[in-house]
């Protein structure tokens, strides 16, 4: 027997969830098909906050927008058929689904393929040894099931997929050893490579992997300087003793059932379906939302998710068509503030942008070593007012989109003004009360509350810390620079917690005055690893 | 940009390199030597290798490998004529039991 929906969706990842929970709100009758055990699709691996504005759940960690999403659709009446496997899209949108031990078929007037994506590997030689994983696969092991991937860790790929997987390994207690990619230029966000570059990771750029060496499994790792065609140098070779080598080398859309129905296919980072603006395909009722249909991210997946159900919904006639335009405009109006910004897809490899949009000039420390100098940093003076007494120094300095920290400051003290890409601004005749709102609302863990000089030859700089132990204070440890190099020794003078902060602790440190510019990370005395 | 038809190119002698015993489809344990040597055999498209080497027909579909083998084979063309885009996709999409594909719900 036939069973027939208003919409299918397959896949409950963000961008499924949403197209469902949108499409349910219309009043459709909506069934979403996962193979997974879980709902959620990579949310759930994703404990770091989200970049955007608040519309798009920024500051909020993966996991929470994951458990947000799963009420909603359970509110709004969404089945979510788990353990259940799409095997086929055919002609009329004919959806077969392997569950229970059983071929089940199902028809829907409309169909959203929400599939995502899976991952790109890089061939070289040792690279089926065991040991070699995904940044997907390391995410699993850890933020699911509770187990360190390796000790010892080398991660190939600066995307944000990278870096951000790279920050997690360090917090699940791993050494990562470096973090290595054949690009020139880091590819992810500057704040996310900072974050890693400060706890002492190595950046080689230009470099890619030659062998990876063991047997039953990774003992050790060559990597080596490639030229122009990014083919190895000779004599450039160094090498690493670890236990795991981590790939994240980009992302390749799951579109097999679009083909399979026989959407008209195009090229846009791996084979997509054409579509329309409302994410539409070839084949009218058939819609796709999320990196299936082109890489991006989870918070743009969600808002494709939200177009494609109003497509469905329009088109079937659950919704007018002036509540159509304007959710629908609402919908653009939101993705296209993601969607700018020297990182958006338009940019995406360009080596020629040298400065942001205000006219400061780019770190290119930032861009290949993954930090940045003082000399660079200087030069942002939208972002350090230098005030006496407890203020914000921020180290945001590329345009992404983003701006919880406006928010988070109650006091007026940051400025991004309304397009989100702005870099933020320090408001100099405002007054810091040190509540240090900003510096843990802030998601690429970029901004420090400094009292250049308290008054006793000492400075105190508050810094956002996601490690275990929890330092105590009056403990001592050791201060370190952006470049993750010890510089000083610094004592715990608090730690601060707090439901708003959402698990990020405000630590604050006091090194002597001299080094109240460069202490940005602290080292306790002894690692608890 | 010739079309892949066009059989009357000349390719080259096939010229051995130093990493074509590296693996490239995992699941069916096919070498980039295997894949470069099939282009000049005459397979010049993603359908015709996989048939000829089983390239992207084990558990993970190709999913994994495809992006490889088209480069690899796109290379060996010379990059003067173009690869056919991607296999066929078609059900199941997944791997699954004999007995439950032969076994429909009521």
């Amino acid at each position: 027997m036939i069973k027939h929906y208003d919409l299918i969706v397959v896949g409950a990842g963000p961008a499924g969830l949403s197209a469902a929970i949108k499409a349910a709100n219309c009043g459709m009758h909506v069934i979403v098909f996962d193979e997974n055990q879980r709902p959620g699709g990579q949310l759930f691996k994703q404990i770091h906050k989200f970049f955007g504005s608040k519309e798009h759940k920024a500051k909020i960690r993966g996991i929470r927008i994951g458990e947000e999403l799963l009420a909603e659709a359970e509110k709004a009446g969404v089945e979510v058929s788990l353990n259940s496997i799409v095997l086929g899209l055919y002609n009329l949108k004919g959806v077969s689904v392997m569950r229970n031990n059983q071929v089940e078929h199902f028809r829907g007037e409309n169909v959203i393929i929400a599939t995502g994506a899976s991952e790109n590997v890089v061939p070289f030689e040792g690279w089926t040894t065991p040991g070699v994983i995904g940044a997907g696969a390391a995410q699993t092991m850890m933020n699911l099931h509770g187990v360190m991937p390796g000790k010892r860790i080398l991660m190939v790929g600066t995307g944000n997929v990278g870096l951000v997987v790279s920050f997690q390994l360090l917090q699940a207690g791993c050494e990562v050893a470096a973090v290595i990619d054949a690009a020139p230029r880091v590819g992810g966000y500057g704040v996310h490579a900072a974050k890693v570059a400060r706890t002492g990771v190595p950046f080689y750029l230009s470099h890619t992997v030659v062998k990876a060496e063991g047997g039953d499994h990774v003992t050790g790792v060559t990597i080596a300087e490639v030229d122009s065609h990014f083919k190895p140098i000779p004599g450039t070779e160094k090498h690493f003793d670890v236990d795991t080598v981590c790939m994240a080398v980009g992302l390749s859309p799951m579109s097999q059932l679009t083909r399979m129905a026989g959407c008209k296919m195009i090229d846009n980072g791996g084979a997509v379906p054409e579509k329309n603006e409302y994410g539409e395909t070839s084949i009218p009722g058939v819609f796709v939302a999320g990196d299936v249909a082109g890489i991006e991210e989870a918070s743009s997946a969600m808002i494709t998710g939200r177009i494609a159900a109003l497509g469905a919904a329009g088109r079937s006639g659950f919704i007018s068509d002036a509540e159509f335009t304007k959710q629908y405009e609402a919908c653009v109006n939101s993705l296209n503030q993601l969607r700018q910004g020297m990182f958006c897809k338009a940019n995406k490899g360009r080596t020629d942008i040298l400065t942001t949009d205000e006219g400061y000039p780019l770190s290119m420390s930032l861009l290949t070593k993954g930090y940045m100098t003082e000399e660079e940093l200087a030069k942002f003076t939208n972002l350090n007012a230098h005030q006496t007494g407890v203020h914000p120094v921020i180290e945001c300095t590329q345009n992404i989109p983003c701006n919880p920290c406006q928010e988070a400051c109650k006091f007026g003290c940051i400025s991004v003004g309304t397009n989100i890409t702005n870099l933020p601004g320090v408001v100099a005749e405002s007054k810091c009360t040190g509540c240090g709102m900003c510096v843990a609302n802030c998601p690429g863990q970029a901004i420090f509350l400094v009292n250049e000089d308290t008054g006793d030859g000492f400075a105190t700089i508050t810094l956002p810390y996601e490690f275990l132990p929890t330092p105590q204070a009056g403990e001592k440890g050791t201060a370190l620079n952006r470049s993750g190099a010890a510089v000083c020794e610094a004592e715990v003078v608090s730690v601060r917690t707090n439901k708003s902060f959402d698990h990020t602790m405000l630590l604050t440190i006091k090194v002597p005055k001299a080094y109240a510019a460069e202490a940005r990370f602290y080292k306790p005395e002894k690692e608890g690893k | 940009m010739k079309d892949y038809l066009d059989r009357t190119f000349d390719l080259g002698p096939y010229v051995p390199e130093e990493d074509d015993d590296l693996i490239i489809c995992r699941c069916e344990e096919i070498t980039k030597g295997e894949i470069r040597q099939a282009v000049h055999e005459g397979m010049f498209t993603m359908t015709e290798v996989k048939r000829y080497l089983r390239t992207g027909m084990g558990l993970c579909q190709g999913q994994t490998c495809g992006r490889l083998v088209k480069n690899i084979v796109q290379n060996e063309l010379n990059k003067k004529i173009s690869a056919e885009a991607e296999n066929t996709a078609r059900a199941p999409m997944r791997p699954i039991p004999m007995d439950v594909y032969g076994k429909e719900a009521e």
